[in-house]
């Protein structure tokens, strides 16, 4: 019998749970009409990034879009939220969460639906799992916008960057989503945030082929052009540094973790979908390509990030800036004994410490008492089951206009940061 | 989890003036003059008109639902209810009351109401219910497509395309043609029984006893009948169940002929002086109907809500013909008019719809 607009009104009902969930969240920051565009509006609210949004195509709203059409399911307005969805799914006909969507705005045209995802059992058979897989993508996207991170906050691990470090990346795995930062002079503000996908299995990577994400501070290392690639990484792939020096020295494993793009079946992919590289789709992907900088672009990837505002940083800063001005007196102050207790007894960069100390000697001796001073501070802060500080600083001796970087590991051990790696890295 | 009123009013839009377009010229006057004052959102002063017109034509169908459309803009949500429900009462065949009971029912958060009512409406013409239903069947078909790609699974895996049901008759459109007051109002008087003396002569019976005329015909795409009308009988004649179990085998008996293919048997069970579609020649009628069923590879023929009347010889079969062919799939309606020859019910007249 003829039941289509009814259908219409009870799967309104139905998913405006959703609706009105998105609408609370957004009511602390943002008006709920607003809900679909703050993805762009936080974007144009960048300046320097504007024409790097402008040249992105639609492509990379897809997702706004396909919260703009829950919004309108939200408020029943299934005839222009079905309209929508169809426009979404002809244009990225592989985006599969808008062809579920899409499959249950026409559904509710013929039957009651009882559930997001109203898949009829004969249809779904044992495709149980990719189902649910898909729901957990949506959950993730109607998170991370829902929950948007406090305005002018920046992650903790973020403690300080120089003014080469252009961009900066964090990923917050338990969200599905990676933000991208832009460093103008005044501190990082957050320029665009994308969903992702991480290790199968998840993540804390600890041995090769666990199928998980590591969790760390590490840099971008190169950028691979797509025609270089299989098709399987979609638009390209941003490698990253792991293992890093803290990774090998707890005997981490494993390695070819990349930010990549997707393969042509699929506009994105579920949460826990890659082989421990964090995915994206390709437009977002393309996206990060062009905007960041290898070498010089830290990529976080958290558990949870947490959000502080960038002045709370300052004791940290501080605290841990005496002992590095510490460790620098002592380079040019002459006496090694004195220099090398600043190096962790389990200090290790292929050498032990004690293999370590005549290259300290000479340090020491090539310095001759000149005054050192540190350029271009950068400070990673990063805390699990230790605490690890990841410095990186241009080294100039005075006279001199030029020096070499570093890059160190600090481990704060018995209350102490001891130098536990270092290395010059250009 | 409440819908705002306006985005169900939004959701379901309430019918105002359609049956202004239908007025015919001996009421439009008056009423052109009510429908005026609502469309300039003048309510208290197009209430006072239309009740004034209501006191000389107090069962006239389309002052009142103008006065439903009036007390509800006027906030009288409860009066609109009780005017289009009695509107739907005295004329079951017009769906703009049931739709705008619907929206009224909707407004106040009663959607099983809402439901019921918008069934009601889309049944008031068979036309609209299969269409719908057919409607239905595509978006399930359009939905199962966008589901396997979100699942990603082979698209060769798709679903059988659906079994639309084919419209096999044109309808009389019962909104084009608005019924004159005296006739409405006296709506089941207007259908008079027939004599039965008048059926039980060999002539055809005439072709129809609706006022309204028939729009120019449509070829459909499937054996095309003349939308014949069906007067309705209500002529109350005991049946006497022996004969109306005589009847109800002949019908079974012919259907099961034509699922089976049976063309003797089938061709049998009408009578020689069959009224055949467009007077066609009975041969060229045959022939017609060989070809058409012998034609199919399956063909499934299923009766059901039989109701019999019989009356003396003469007996009306009507029922809900599901057909099934290769490629076609239809449910209507069937009248059959049988008369009692020797021993046998056979079929005089056949004819689609209510």
């Amino acid at each position: 019998m003829p039941r289509l607009i009814l259908n219409l009104l009870a799967f309104g009902i139905l998913v405006f749970s959703l609706g009105l969930g998105i609408g609370q969240a957004w009511g602390k920051s943002a008006k709920p009409e607003k809900i679909a565009r703050h993805v762009k509006a936080s974007k144009a609210a960048v300046k320097p990034l504007r024409h790097v949004a402008s040249n992105r195509p639609n492509a990379g709203l897809a997702e706004a879009r396909l919260i703009e059409i829950y919004r309108l399911i939200g408020k029943a307005d299934t005839t222009r939220a079905l309209h929508k969805a169809e426009q979404l799914v002809t244009e990225f006909p592989t985006f599969a969460l808008a062809q579920l969507v899409y499959g249950d705005l026409l559904s509710a045209r013929s039957r009651p639906l009882t559930e997001f995802g109203d898949i009829p059992a004969e249809q779904l058979k044992n495709a149980n799992s990719a189902l649910n897989e898909l729901k957990d993508e949506s959950r993730m996207r109607l998170k991370a916008l829902r929950e948007r991170p406090p305005t002018g906050m920046v992650p903790a691990q973020f403690v300080q960057l120089s003014r080469y470090n252009k961009h900066a990346i964090a990923v917050d795995a338990e969200r599905s989503r990676l933000y991208l930062f832009e460093n103008r002079g005044n501190g990082l503000s957050l320029v665009a945030d994308y969903y992702v996908s991480v290790g199968k299995l998840g993540i804390e990577k600890m041995v090769e082929g666990d199928q998980r994400t590591p969790l760390g501070i590490y840099f971008v290392t190169s950028k691979l052009d797509a025609k270089n690639l299989k098709d399987f990484y979609g638009a390209g792939a941003l490698p990253i540094n792991y293992p890093n020096e803290l990774d090998l020295k707890r005997g981490k494993t494993g390695g070819g973790i990349w930010l990549h793009g997707s393969p042509p079946g699929e506009f994105s992919r579920r949460p826990l979908a890659s082989d421990g590289c964090v995915a994206l789709a390709n437009p977002d992907l393309e996206q990060i390509m062009r905007t960041v900088e290898v070498r010089s672009t830290p990529v976080l990837i958290s558990r949870s990030l947490k959000w502080v505002p960038p002045q709370n940083m300052q004791p940290r800063f501080q605290e841990f800036k005496t002992h590095l001005d510490a460790w620098l007196r002592a380079k040019s102050g002459g006496d090694v004994n004195q220099f090398s207790q600043f190096y962790a007894p389990d200090f290790n960069n292929g050498k032990t410490l004690t293999e370590w100390l005549p290259k300290l000697r000479n340090q020491v001796a090539a310095v001759q008492g000149r005054q050192l001073a540190i350029k271009d501070l950068s400070l990673l802060h990063w805390v699990d089951t230790s605490e690890t500080m990841v410095v990186t600083f241009g080294e100039v001796a005075a006279g001199q206009r030029s020096g070499s970087t570093l890059r160190q590991y600090w481990s704060r051990q018995h209350n102490q940061w001891k130098i536990i790696h270092e290395g010059v890295i250009g | 989890m409440k819908l705002t009123r306006s985005t169900v009013l939004n959701a379901l839009r309430l019918i105002t003036l359609v049956a202004a377009c239908t007025a015919t010229t001996s009421q439009a006057d008056g009423y052109a003059e009510v429908s005026q004052l609502v469309q300039n959102n003048k309510f208290a002063e197009a209430l006072a008109k239309v009740d004034s017109q209501l006191a000389n034509k107090p069962a006239d169908p389309q002052l009142r639902f103008l006065k439903g459309v009036i007390q509800r803009h006027l906030g009288k949500q409860n009066d609109a209810v009780a005017t289009f429900t009695k509107l739907t009462q005295d004329f079951p065949e017009l769906p703009e009351p049931y739709n705008n009971l619907a929206v009224l029912y909707a407004s106040q958060g009663q959607y099983d109401k809402a439901r019921t009512a918008l069934e009601m409406a889309i049944r008031t013409n068979p036309s609209y219910a299969t269409a719908h239903e057919n409607m239905g069947d595509v978006y399930a078909s359009l939905a199962s497509q966008a589901y396997n790609k979100a699942l990603q699974l082979d698209a060769s895996n798709n679903a059988l395309p659906p079994k639309l049901a084919l419209i096999r008759e044109l309808f009389k459109p019962n909104l084009a043609n608005p019924k004159p007051v005296a006739a409405t109002s006296a709506a089941k008087a207007a259908v008079t029984p027939a004599p039965a003396a008048t059926v039980a002569s060999n002539k055809p019976a005439p072709a129809s006893t609706h006022t309204a005329p028939l729009p120019d015909p449509v070829p459909s795409v499937t054996p095309a009948k003349p939308a014949a009308a069906v007067t309705a009988p209500v002529a109350v004649a005991k049946p006497t169940s022996d004969a109306s179990k005589e009847v109800e085998a002949a019908v079974m008996a012919w259907a099961q002929a034509w699922s089976d293919k049976n063309m003797k048997t089938y061709l049998a069970a009408y009578s020689p002086d069959f009224a055949t579609p467009n007077d066609q020649p009975r041969s060229a009628w045959e022939k017609d109907r060989i070809d058409r069923i012998t034609g199919k590879t399956r063909i499934s023929v299923k009766v059901s809500e039989l109701r019999v009347k019989v009356t003396g010889d003469e007996a009306i079969a009507k029922f809900r013909q599901s057909y099934k062919g290769d490629q076609l799939s239809v449910s209507s309606r069937k009248t059959l008019q049988l008369k009692k020859q020797g021993t046998h019910w056979l079929i005089g007249r056949e004819s689609t719809g209510n």
